[in-house]
């Protein structure tokens, strides 16, 4: 998958890894930083099909539940080796993030994993609203 | 935030205490290496610090400062155990991650050729790169006890000697660590990488000793000219990196019923005595012991690998440890304060321990040499071996720097790597190296660090710690 599919940008951070994405609404921000998480993390195919998980994440703003969310899909790859292949929310608002996640086991040999991520941080976070949409500024300590 | 720096001496730079400061900054360094800091955001970063309750005397900055998350990396900070706070970015995301060296008796030049050997079987003997598993599974039950009970587990399990622990910081082991602290979620995370390197700036090196500086330590430290040494840096995994973030996300909460009015979202603390304070403390101690299991393995199968490929026995091969030091920790620790011995907090975020001479804490071994700090350097350039004063203790709460320090970010670096067989061009340096990761040589690669005989230099000239030893790189493992 090539990165502008995704509607991502690194950001450069001397230490660590950035990312800027944007969407067209908040549901599609948080969906495409996750998407743009797993694809720094992970070479895989995305429409590859899988089981349905439900998540329920609660922040209390959109960047805090923003660091949660993609903190969901860390834990889910890093410590049950799951990968995210889809994701549909099905409501947000600043402190509450319901979604559906379609997830596959991660396989070494069938999955390329690119890059390792340790956390999602705080540092210089932001989400919110621009002219034409969403957008969100992440920095992961890698 | 609006701040000046001032030039105190040659070593030494003042941030005045301005606004919200509670204290001063003073960083260690030199006009050459602050020249590279300008431009990013350090800087800012100890200023930040100084606003944080309960510090005492200075937020403090080593010569390889760089821009972290909330904490920059190389800073040290002391609060008071009274008023003052505990902070997971203060500590970092990988918790203990450090650094063990290992002695030989072989001399390097009889070994050269059979370097790319060694480095090969380390490879395939030691679990490198993302997502790497170990060859240890652990049951919840059984990380437990590593959380508890630290690299000495290890050495239980058969993997070690009593000897390496007396020579590992703390004697690998931080006896407050409570595994009731710690989530599952990084036991999850913890249960397969034990016994293995990650990714990132993480390396087993195999090296040999260039330069002696200091004879009479260097005796003491069993070094000499021409000796092959193998240096491991990694620290505590996922385990770790759960632990911070797990604590970060609730202090994250809880800042604002404190009356915390933080500048930046990951400074995130609690007080120090408070009972989420007292906690991630508990869990902190978990993942350090986890990071001091983690390198005792890790140099178990180096020996193993050594012995089988050199035909050799532990005696011939005399590989023992020097010293563990960890870099990315918070302690309780007694500092004298105004002439007063008082109990403090003590973060090093990116920072060695340097203890001088007499300390109580050094090894008897290397009591009247003092604490050995090993100050890894980037793939492909030295390393080096230092000796802790008492400098450190009247000005860094007994701390020195930690490394080399980024100077690209990773998108510079492989920019700057574009088009060049890194490997290669290391070979012709005399390192064969191998690695995991498709990019890793190119992130990692020398230019994309400080140069790190500029930052010893500037912390051996400040008496921050007392060089001893360069180590040159001959074979490098990395993720």
């Amino acid at each position: 998958m090539n990165p502008t599919d995704l509607n991502y940008q690194i950001i450069d951070h001397t230490a660590d890894l950035g990312i800027v994405v944007k969407g067209v609404d908040v549901k599609d921000v948080f969906i495409r930083a996750a998407q743009a998480m797993t694809d720094i993390m992970v070479k895989a195919d995305i429409n590859e099909k899988g089981a349905k998980r439900k998540v329920l994440v609660e922040g209390e703003d959109f960047p805090d539940l923003m660091v949660r969310w993609l903190s969901e899909i860390l834990y889910l790859f890093d410590g049950e080796h799951i990968l995210v292949s889809a994701i549909e929310i099905s409501s947000i608002s600043p402190i509450r993030l319901q979604a559906t996640l379609t997830v596959l086991p991660l396989k070494r040999g069938h999955h390329e994993i690119l890059r390792e991520i340790k956390a999602v941080t705080y540092h210089q976070i932001s989400v919110q609203r621009v002219h034409d949409g969403w957008e969100a500024r992440i920095i992961f300590d890698i | 935030m609006d701040f000046k720096v001032k030039k105190i001496d040659e070593w030494r730079y003042l941030i005045p205490k301005k606004g919200a400061m509670r204290v001063p900054g003073l960083v260690f360094s030199s006009s050459e290496l602050m020249a590279n800091i300008e431009d990013d955001q350090s800087l800012l970063q100890v200023v930040n610090v100084a606003t944080l309750p309960g510090i005492v005397k200075h937020s403090l900055a080593m010569p390889d400062i760089h821009w972290g998350y909330g904490f920059p990396i190389g800073g040290v900070a002391a609060f008071r155990m009274e008023d003052g706070i505990v902070s997971p970015g203060g500590v970092g995301y990988d918790i203990n991650c450090g650094v063990r060296l290992i002695t030989t008796a072989l001399v390097a030049s009889e070994v050269r050729p059979r370097i790319k050997e060694l480095v090969l079987a380390l490879f395939k003997n030691i679990p490198a790169g993302v997502g790497s598993r170990g060859r240890i599974r652990l049951s919840t039950k059984e990380q437990r006890n590593v959380a508890a009970e630290g690299a000495s587990w290890a050495v239980k399990k058969g993997m070690g000697t009593e000897e390496d622990l007396e020579r590992t910081e703390d004697q690998g082991v931080i006896r407050e660590a409570d595994p009731g602290a710690v989530s599952e979620r990084a036991y999850k995370r913890g249960h397969d990488e034990l016994g293995t390197l990650g990714s990132g700036n993480h390396f087993l090196e195999i090296q040999t000793v260039d330069e002696i500086y200091d004879q009479d330590r260097a005796r003491a430290f069993n070094l000499f000219e021409g000796q092959l040494t193998v240096l491991i840096h990694t620290g505590s995994r996922g385990f770790g990196h759960q632990i911070c973030d797990d604590f970060l996300k609730e202090m994250g909460t809880k800042v604002k019923e404190a009356g915390f009015d933080l500048p930046d979202r990951q400074l995130a603390c609690a007080y120090v005595t408070s009972d989420t304070g007292k906690r991630y403390l508990s869990a902190m101690a978990c993942a350090a012991n986890y990071a001091w299991a983690n390198r005792q393995i890790i140099m178990h199968w180096t020996r193993d690998t050594f012995e089988k490929i050199l035909a050799m026995g532990p005696n011939e091969l005399k590989m023992e440890l020097l010293y563990d030091v960890c870099h990315n920790i918070a302690k309780l620790e007694q500092h004298v304060v105004d002439k007063k011995k008082v109990t403090l907090c003590v973060h090093r975020k990116g920072a060695t321990r340097s203890l001088p001479p007499g300390h109580p804490d050094v090894p008897m071994v290397y009591r009247k040499a003092g604490q050995p700090v090993l100050i890894p350097g980037d793939m492909g350039t030295y390393s080096f071996v230092l000796a802790g004063s008492q400098q450190a203790m009247k000005e860094t709460f007994g701390s020195t720097c930690h490394g080399a320090g980024r100077m690209l970010s990773r998108k510079q670096a492989i920019k700057t790597a574009k088009g060049r067989a890194i490997h290669r061009e290391l070979e012709d340096k005399g390192i064969y190296v191998q690695s995991r990761g498709r990019t890793t040589l190119k992130e990692e690669m020398p230019e994309a660090y400080k140069d790190i005989s500029l930052v010893v230099e500037a912390v051996h000239m400040a008496g921050l710690a007392k060089k001893v030893a360069r180590l040159r790189p001959l074979g490098v493992i990395k993720g």
